[in-house]
């Protein structure tokens, strides 16, 4: 299960997509902003998702073959684990 | 110790002593009317995260803190930065500490001459008033004290970064975005945090952001100068 913690805030910020942490256990320095198809994974894995209902639901919203859906879905995976924004 | 202020247009209580007291002092109000915002002292409760610091400058940091913090609940917030007024419009130029914001403001000084002034000289705050952003003097503004008790127009914001040549040009998208926002008071609270994002997409929306590298030479104030006083809002 791929599923972030508490405390993060994304907003449009002037057309770009902002991901800040608030409260009092996340980085507060760890500021990203995000792709669309880094927002669509985003969304998702903030409520909570299984990595291969994730591929399945990327597969559904953009041309993309299975390869690459599942390659794009553990790289950003291991990017959100690596910054310690997963639970 | 606490006395009455007006600050960035708000009344404003502050308890307090030492350095911060001694540099409210020009923005003290009249009467007792029922405060905006109410600034407690703090010191004794952060004092310990600040090990290398005075017991005064403690309370200085904290208060400016507590105040910008509450700043966000009256649509203005701070950005790091050093603050040039001339001919009545305000100029702010961000960076972290160390990169000479204060450096090349002051090139505009003598640039300029009687026409201009620092507005704030560390932690302007800036606020929409009616659709119309406003930089702001403040008590808390760096270490010589350098501030004016006034509220002016914004016309422009620079990320300065250091460069052996000048240039200066528009800066948008998501390198813009992350610089302003790292230097804005980010209260860790999400409701403040939300609240910033949301003053801070209708900021880049309405007012030029810039992207100046300059060296210390005279003609950085003046390569900046002739970029930023273009105009009040984007597309003019």
């Amino acid at each position: 299960m791929l599923k972030l913690k508490e405390g993060f805030i994304l907003r449009e910020v002037a057309g770009e997509t902002v991901v800040i942490p608030s409260g009092d256990e996340l980085d507060l320095n760890m500021m990203i902003t995000l792709n669309e198809t880094g927002r669509f994974l985003w969304e998702r894995i903030a409520q909570g998702i299984e990595e291969t209902d994730l591929v399945t639901a990327l597969l559904a919203e953009y041309e993309v073959d299975e390869a690459t859906a599942k390659a794009a879905v553990a790289r950003f995976a291991a990017q959100l684990r690596d910054k310690g924004f997963l639970i | 110790m606490s006395f009455y202020y007006k600050i960035a247009g708000l009344n404003v209580k502050i308890e307090s002593f030492g350095r911060t007291l001694e540099q409210a002092k020009p923005y003290l109000s009249e009467g007792d009317v029922s405060p905006d915002i109410v600034v407690r002292s703090k010191y004794e409760k952060v004092r310990d995260n600040y090990p290398y610091l005075s017991d005064e400058d403690v309370e200085y940091l904290a208060s400016g803190g507590a105040f910008y913090r509450e700043l966000l609940k009256f649509d203005g917030f701070m950005l790091h930065s050093s603050a040039v007024v001339v001919d009545g419009l305000a100029y702010l130029f961000t960076a972290n500490s160390g990169t000479g914001k204060s450096t090349h403001t002051a090139l505009w000084l003598k640039q300029f001459g009687e026409h201009a002034y620092i507005l704030n000289d560390d932690k302007p705050a800036l606020r929409r008033i009616d659709g119309i952003w406003y930089a702001f003097g403040t008590p808390w503004s760096g270490k010589y004290d350098i501030s004016v008790n006034t509220g002016v127009p914004l016309a422009g914001i620079a990320v300065l970064e250091r460069d052996v040549n000048n240039q200066i040009e528009p800066y948008s998208g998501k390198d813009a975005v992350l610089d302003i926002l790292r230097q804005a008071n980010r209260p860790k609270a999400m409701e403040y945090r939300i609240k910033l994002m949301e003053l801070l997409d209708q900021l880049i929306r309405e007012v030029p952001i810039w992207k100046l590298r300059c060296n210390m030479e005279q003609e950085a104030a003046f390569v900046a100068y002739q970029a930023m006083s273009g105009g009040l809002k984007k597309g003019e």
